[in-house]
């Protein structure tokens, strides 16, 4: 039952954090800082949920198979995440998308825009 | 074209076959060697994109356990203290934001290190790795920041000085 109980609190945990990303997904005024907003999501809200997921598969329904499945979700969302995010900004910012107020410091504009 | 050779093709087996089995969890003599096999083949193939350098760095002891150390303490911490500021201004109306791109210097050589430390700050919210760049010798992050502060290496110590300290432990 305690374990149960830390499992839920663990999940509400993920739940605030992917809240937060959403509203700033939703509310940030350009690209680049959505990016930014949506790595709350993948991280730490991601995080929260897998955990209690993890200790329900592990005490609640006594499941190694399905304990190592969540666990290699986990591990994989944060091996990819990364990746996509670089080419996403990168390719963005290659296309022209620029954020409607201009940066203050902009050192990547400066050293390729030329 | 890199050569293929028996430590990298040996380590890239491990991992894969490391996956096989954490991904069906069945231990019959069967799955194991389909597995084996399967993973061989993938390896043979596979081994000269996968692995650059010294293909046996994690069997240094030091070195796994400063790995370990790095993904179970020093990443964590700095992962829920950038969380929580970004929650704080996701809630607070997104309007206590200052975005601009720095480039920050950083001392890794290898590329495996450069990776590790580039995805890091990626996964860290608030900080983003857009591009490397090398320019006489010094490589050079560009790096989308929430909330500027700083410029240059005061920039760099303020994202990634902690970080970049922890890597350095196992990938110099």
């Amino acid at each position: 039952m305690a374990v149960r109980i830390i499992a839920d609190v663990l999940i509400l945990i993920g739940a605030l954090f992917a809240t937060a990303g959403t509203i700033g997904i939703l509310k940030m005024p350009d690209a680049f800082s959505r990016m930014q907003a949506s790595t709350c999501v993948s991280t730490l809200g991601m995080l929260g949920a897998m955990l209690g997921a993890l200790l329900y598969a592990i005490f609640v329904m006594g499941s190694a198979s399905a304990a190592v499945k969540i666990a290699l979700i986990a591990l994989l969302i944060f091996v990819t995440n990364p990746l996509g995010s670089h080419a996403i900004a990168k390719g963005a910012y290659r296309h022209g998308i620029r954020p409607d107020k201009p940066m203050e410091v902009d050192d990547f504009g400066r050293d390729f825009d030329e | 074209m890199r050569k293929t050779t028996f430590p990298a093709v040996l380590a890239t087996f491990v991992v894969c076959f490391a996956f096989w089995v954490l991904l069906t969890w069945k231990f019959t003599l069967q799955e194991l060697a389909a597995g084996a096999v399967v993973s061989l083949a993938v390896a043979l193939f596979t081994a000269r994109f996968f692995i650059h350098e010294k293909a046996g760095w994690l069997f240094n002891p030091v070195k796994f356990f400063n790995l370990l150390g790095y993904w179970l303490f020093i990443f964590p911490v700095e992962l829920v203290k950038a969380n929580v500021d970004m929650a704080k201004r996701c809630f607070t109306g997104c309007t206590d934001i200052n975005p601009g791109i720095v480039k920050v210097p950083v001392d890794l050589k290898s590329d495996y290190g450069q990776a590790a430390l580039a995805n890091s700050i990626t996964l860290t919210p608030g900080t983003i790795t857009m591009d490397i760049a090398e320019q006489d010798g010094q490589t050079y992050y560009y790096i989308h920041w929430i909330d500027v502060k700083a410029d240059g290496e005061e920039a760099g110590e303020a994202i990634k000085g902690r970080l970049e300290r922890g890597v350095r432990r196992f990938w110099e």
